[in-house]
């Protein structure tokens, strides 16, 4: 009776520990907390159903491809907390973020003010640099503000992966190192013409001006006497002076990011603007 | 009892009052201080303005003398009222101005006798080689104009010119400024010193010549100078054997005017020069005094050809004594329509091509 008992109890034991060591090293490959906390929090309701599981789909692919958490936040009001404090806050409380340095981007949409965050954590400091973050934002933002919020999102999260994908290659997108543009055809052939016009304007104006040599002389400089130039007054008065002192501008085009520490004591990247 | 002096403020205008405090004066509007003396020479110097003389005196008396007159016939055009003089061996047929015949109204009589004459220096068949040159390398020019023209119909004429001889004193003021900048970890400065600069002195002009004659285009004979006269000589009805002479039909008055424009202009620009080492220079007042302005009447020599083309005429001239050649010639609009969208074609595709080159890169 007793030997059953220790069996059993050694067997449940064994399952424990079983599971245990199947947890931990489950979560050794991807801890990522986003197995409690979605990915994709739409708290101002800005998203249908649809939109929300599709979106969701595509946050779910790159995080766990990547191993680094995409994370699209909305709220209607951040209630009073400035908004890259609240950015940081919901990160680092809902336990975003793969592996030790905890690493993922987290976009957040605040209504009430029509503010766009987005707080960087770990590896998502390093592929996401502030160069990298005007150059996103100036992509997906217009979005935002013409009420698109799914095309929006979509394209944030595209391009996290794209920028994490240039990071791993050790250079991430960066001052000087952006993504390039397409080639805009039309573009470029209105401005090489409009140019071509102004020169050729420059050169034919040129031939049109070798037909004309009939100017009036406005001075009579051939016919003064230089010696004669006889100073009787020479003055120079000083009257009185002007000092104007400007504060000097930091100049900013070093790269990189630049780094905060949250209330939590992670250290977070990030930076936003209103849409 | 003293008088109570006023100063204004040369910063803004406004009147300036002495403060107690720095010791000083201070605009009570802009702030600005100011020593005492430095006062009381800017008002000094504001009330020395004077204002412009530029009077003239006729200093020819050239009379003709009977026999010389007797030598000179004279023309009139009658198409455009163009009248000229040349000695009686010489038969002027068409009118040097705009090609139209002229006939023989007797003899030359009236106006001024000229006090000098430059005779011509360069012959006729250079005049005709300097022409031909004037027409190559311009793409623009229309090829008709280039086969059509009559070369031959150039014409030697001395163009009357009133010589203008003056000694001038000029008054200069000019608000000028130093700007210095310079820097510490923290700020940029400018600093930005005011002066007031006054420039008095003498120049003297010899022979600012202008065109006497209505029926030749002022800016035309400009264009023509210098004449160096240095090689006048005194007039001799002789000189003229050959060529064509015109008569002043713009009287030395209307003539100063002209004279009176460039002198100045070369007399604020030769002062503004003697200001040096500021940031910036305004000229604020200035004022030109002539002295011994005497006004002398003069022939020059000049190779005139008038082409007409498309029922426009065209006025060419070249400097009898150094041979320079001027006159506008006419635009083809055609070539230039095919230059103008045929190089825009070019570049563009070019530049095009340099873009995409660019951003492959």
């Amino acid at each position: 009776m007793m030997k059953t008992l220790h069996k059993r109890m050694a067997g449940t034991f064994l399952v424990l520990l079983l599971a245990v060591f199947t947890i931990s090293a489950i979560s050794v490959l991807s801890v990522s907390a986003a197995d409690n906390a979605s990915r994709l929090v739409d708290g101002a309701d800005l998203l249908s159903d649809s939109e929300e599981s599709d979106l969701l789909y595509i946050l779910d692919e790159i995080s766990e491809r990547q191993q680094v958490d995409i994370v699209v936040v909305t709220v209607d009001s951040t209630e009073g907390v400035p908004v890259g404090a609240y950015a940081d806050d919901f990160y680092d409380y809902n336990g975003y973020g793969f592996g030790d340095g905890r690493d993922g981007i987290l976009l957040l949409i605040s209504m009430e003010e029509r503010d766009w965050y987005i707080s960087t954590c770990g590896y998502g400091i390093t592929a996401l640099t502030d160069a990298g973050r005007e150059y996103i934002s100036g992509k997906f933002v217009d979005d935002l503000s013409i009420g698109d919020y799914a095309a929006g999102f979509t394209r944030f999260a595209e391009l996290c992966d794209d920028f994490i994908t240039q990071a791993n290659s050790g250079e991430p997108y960066d001052v000087g190192n952006l993504p390039q543009e397409a080639f805009g055809f039309a573009g470029n052939l209105v401005l090489a013409f409009a140019v071509a016009f102004i020169i050729a304007l420059i050169v034919t104006g040129i031939m049109k001006g070798q037909l004309k040599t009939v100017c009036s002389q406005s001075a009579a400089d051939d016919y003064m006497n230089k010696d004669s130039l006889h100073l009787t007054k020479n003055d120079d008065l000083f009257l009185y002076r002007n000092v104007d002192r400007r504060e000097k501008k930091e100049d900013d085009n070093s790269g990189g990011s630049k780094t905060h520490t949250s209330s939590s004591g992670e250290t977070h990247g990030g930076g936003g603007g209103k849409f | 009892m003293a008088a109570i002096q006023e100063y204004k403020c040369p910063c803004c205008g406004g009147a300036i009052a002495f403060d107690s405090t720095i010791q000083k004066m201070k605009c009570p509007f802009c702030d600005t201080e100011f020593k005492m003396e430095t006062l009381a020479s800017y008002d000094d110097e504001l009330k020395n303005d004077q204002a412009d003389d530029m009077s003239w005196q006729m200093a020819s008396d050239g009379e003709w003398q009977a026999d010389e007159l007797r030598g000179l016939s004279a023309y009139a055009c009658q198409s455009c009222g163009g009248e000229i003089a040349c000695d009686e061996n010489t038969a002027a047929t068409s009118c040097p101005f705009c090609g139209n015949p002229v006939v023989l109204t007797g003899r030359f009589s009236g106006a001024l006798r000229p006090d000098f004459v430059i005779p011509f220096k360069v012959n006729r068949r250079a005049a005709k080689e300097a022409l031909k040159k004037h027409y190559e390398g311009k793409r623009l020019l229309p090829k008709v104009f280039k086969e059509q023209n009559h070369i031959n119909e150039v014409k030697g004429i001395y163009v009357p010119f009133w010589l203008f001889d003056t000694g001038a004193n000029v008054n200069m003021r000019y608000k000028a400024t130093k700007v210095r900048t310079w820097s510490d970890s923290k700020y940029d400065y400018t600093e930005t010193k005011f002066y007031l600069v006054s420039r008095s002195g003498e120049l003297k002009f010899e022979k600012v010549p202008v065109d006497g004659s209505e029926k030749i285009p002022d800016d035309l004979m400009e264009s023509l100078e210098p004449f160096h006269f240095s090689e006048a000589v005194d007039f001799q009805t002789s000189y003229l054997a050959g060529y064509l002479a015109d008569k002043y039909d713009v009287d030395v008055e209307h003539s100063a005017e002209r004279a009176n424009e460039r002198i100045r202009k070369s007399s604020e620009e030769a002062f503004r020069e003697t200001v040096t080492g500021y940031t910036t220079v305004t000229k604020e007042t200035g004022s030109i005094q002539l002295q011994n302005g005497k006004v002398t009447y003069a022939l020059f020599p000049v190779w005139l050809l008038s082409t007409k083309w498309n029922g426009e005429n065209y006025l060419f001239a070249m400097n009898g004594q150094t041979g320079k050649m001027v006159g506008d010639l006419p635009l083809d609009k055609a070539v230039y329509r095919k230059w103008l969208f045929g190089l825009t074609g070019a570049i563009g595709v070019a530049l095009y091509a340099f873009l995409y080159l660019l951003w492959l890169l």
